[in-house]
């Protein structure tokens, strides 16, 4: 892993603001997203943080970090 | 044995430990007032007559913004005042007299509002935590709240007994900070709880009382705001202390700056209280003059946060170093994030940024008209006593509780996601009570749904808002859930041996690099009286001029006829007057 899991946890929960006020800012330059859109975009923006994070770094073996 | 606060102050941590639970009770109070008036507001759920939607929200304002935050503040500074200065408190007895005053009070005015639910009884208290006059609560209500803030008098005097035994054992020696942040925070609130006591006992309870007849609302309701402004301070200063004492050393380093600490409190005691103007924005009895003076001394305060900010992100990253951090921003990996003390402190200190930002749209005068009164207050407000002062003291519970209980916490992977929780429930709630601020919809009430009327929004709909907080009010209401889960599992947890030892951050530029002048607490109040001399003798002097001490004149209600006639000719001859007047007037203009 890249970073802890607990780092991992907070990273996530990083990108509930980032969602909520990204919907505000789209809609400024015209960009109007359901709330399913919205959702379909939190979620492909998690996996996307989890494929980063979980992808094993190079010359790393799968070692979790305990911080 | 380990070298916890309880092993040190056995007695002190009893008194410590009963002010954290009298806190976790009104929390658990409010948080579930919360939940049954978010439901109800945003018509998800309406159990309840509409009506007593105001029962609900007086105690869940007053539960959480009185009892919680200051219970908890107590408690935090009789710790920081004994492991700091390395001393018992005086008196064990006059300290439990102080707590038991503050229970006494709290318990007093909580009947009050909680007996406004039956009709078995003629008490009541539905007057908000502003308890601006007309509404009027119960006497019991009034006596409560000044029984509490008297114990809070006695608190600070129990903690500058032992500054004050402490100086004269060691002259030369320069304040501990933690001490320093307590007498400081101390002087503020003994100032500002000045306004709150003469509103209080001048007017408000004689009033309800029937000694008085009427109350001028508006000199009353300047009076509260002259508390009203600074006891945020009152919350927010503690947990800057935890800011200041505790991340710096939960993340592995040392506090930056000694002397930068000093500077912001010594600020928040000369700024804080005479501010309170920026709250009557509104209010059409106060001169635009003195609205702009109390505007000047709010953006003032800007500048401690600001210092805050720096000196905080600076010793986290000196800790995240110390931990093996590299790189611009790669030392952020290298915090304890698994740490839920530090997680969610650090967390609380990021919406407090946000909470920075829309605080300075309430207090610019031109764009609070935007704002005022509407949903938009209240989120700001989630964001700093709900987020930077609430999430601070749950997340430094995790710390504090093993120290005053001497049994180990029940579980931090819980305790994590607590914090965690609490982080993503209030960024939906707050942003979607921000957003709907901005269309205009109008903070304490039942039903802000209309007939024929509906706000628009600018990006999707009210309905999408309302589902946003109600989702926001469900995570906090479980993450509440998980901090009591923690508390009860650890109280019931068996002693241990091994808790870390009671202490606090070490500094990287100490008290001898701050100068002398810091430490003068006689001038920082004379400047801090000063300043609220100059912010409010004007103000007030012109509302008791217009208004009277007791309001406009009351007029008898005739009830006779012979009065009828004698109040219908006055009226008459005041009435051709005035059409005279006017007529020589408009000639003059004329001609």
């Amino acid at each position: 892993m890249r970073i802890s899991k607990a780092a991992l946890l907070v990273v996530i929960a990083f990108t509930v603001p980032i969602l909520v006020e990204l919907r505000t800012v789209l809609a400024w330059v015209n960009v109007e997203l359901t709330v399913l859109e919205s959702v379909t975009l939190g979620v492909a923006m998690i996996l996307a943080i989890l494929v980063w994070a979980l992808w094993p770094e190079n010359g790393e073996s799968g070692h979790s970090s305990t911080r | 044995m380990s070298n916890a606060y309880i092993d040190e102050f056995p007695a002190e941590a009893r008194i410590v430990r009963a002010a954290f639970y009298s806190s976790f009770l009104a929390l658990a109070l409010g948080g579930v007032f919360g939940i049954i008036q978010t439901l109800h507001r945003t018509d998800f759920l309406r159990f309840m007559d509409s009506v007593d939607y105001y029962t609900v929200l007086t105690a869940h304002g007053v539960f959480l913004v009185i009892s919680f935050t200051i219970f908890f503040l107590v408690g935090i500074f009789t710790w920081a005042i004994t492991t700091s200065l390395d001393r018992g408190l005086e008196d064990i007895r006059f300290s439990w007299g102080w707590y038991s005053l503050m229970a006494v009070g709290i318990t007093l005015t909580g009947v009050a509002i909680l007996a406004g639910f039956t009709d078995a009884t003629d008490i009541s208290a539905s007057v908000l935590f502003t308890f601006y006059a007309p509404l009027q609560a119960h006497p019991m209500f009034y006596l409560g709240l000044v029984l509490f803030v008297v114990g809070t008098w006695l608190a600070g005097a129990d903690w500058f007994r032992s500054w004050l035994a402490w100086k004269a054992e060691n002259p030369d020696e320069r304040i501990p900070l933690p001490t320093f942040m307590v007498l400081t925070t101390m002087l503020m609130w003994y100032i500002a709880t000045l306004g709150v006591a003469v509103a209080i006992l001048a007017f408000l309870l004689p009033w309800s009382l029937g000694w008085i007849d009427t109350v001028n609302p508006l000199l009353t309701r300047t009076l509260f705001w002259f508390f009203g402004h600074p006891v945020v301070y009152f919350w927010l200063m503690p947990a800057y202390m935890m800011w200041y004492v505790m991340l710096p050393k939960i993340s592995g380093g040392k506090l930056f700056s000694d002397p930068l600490a000093r500077v912001v409190f010594v600020l928040f005691l000369v700024l804080s209280v005479p501010t309170g103007i920026h709250h009557q924005y509104l209010d059409p009895g106060i001169a635009e003059g003195f609205k702009f003076i109390a505007m000047t001394n709010t953006m003032f305060l800007l500048l401690p946060s600001l210092l805050t900010a720096f000196t905080v992100v600076a010793s986290m990253e000196h800790g995240a170093r110390q931990r093996g951090g590299e790189g611009y921003l790669g030392w952020l990996k290298a915090l304890p994030w698994r740490d839920p003390v530090f997680t969610g402190m650090a967390l609380a200190g990021l919406m407090f940024a946000a909470a920075g930002f829309s605080g300075m749209i309430n207090a610019g005068m031109n764009i609070n008209y935007l704002v005022h009164n509407t949903f938009w207050v209240v989120g700001h407000f989630h964001l700093t006593v709900g987020t930077a002062v609430a999430l601070t003291f749950m997340a430094v519970t995790y710390w504090f509780l093993p120290q005053v209980t001497g049994r180990a916490l029940w579980n931090r992977s819980v305790a994590l996601g607590q914090v965690v929780l609490w982080f993503i429930g209030m960024t939906f709630m707050s942003n979607a009570m921000h957003r709907g601020g901005l269309l205009g919809i109008p903070r304490r009430t039942a039903e802000p749904q209309y007939e024929g009327f509906e706000f628009e929004a600018a990006v999707g709909s009210v309905a999408e808002l309302d589902a946003q907080i109600a989702l926001g009010g469900v995570l906090l209401t479980l993450s509440l859930v998980l901090f009591f889960a923690n508390v009860i599992g650890t109280a019931l947890n068996g002693k241990s041996d091994s808790l870390p030892a009671n202490g606090y951050a070490e500094t990287l530029s100490g008290p001898e690099d701050a100068p002398l002048v810091l430490d003068n607490l006689k001038l920082w109040t004379a400047i801090a009286v000063v300043l609220v001399i100059f912010a409010y003798t004007f103000p007030l002097l012109s509302i008791i001029e217009r208004g009277g001490l007791f309001g406009p004149e009351v007029i008898p209600f005739p009830l006779t006829l012979e009065s009828v006639t004698t109040v219908g000719i006055a009226l008459e001859t005041a009435a051709t007057e005035t059409v005279d007047g006017a007529t020589l007037a408009l000639v003059g203009v004329i001609r």
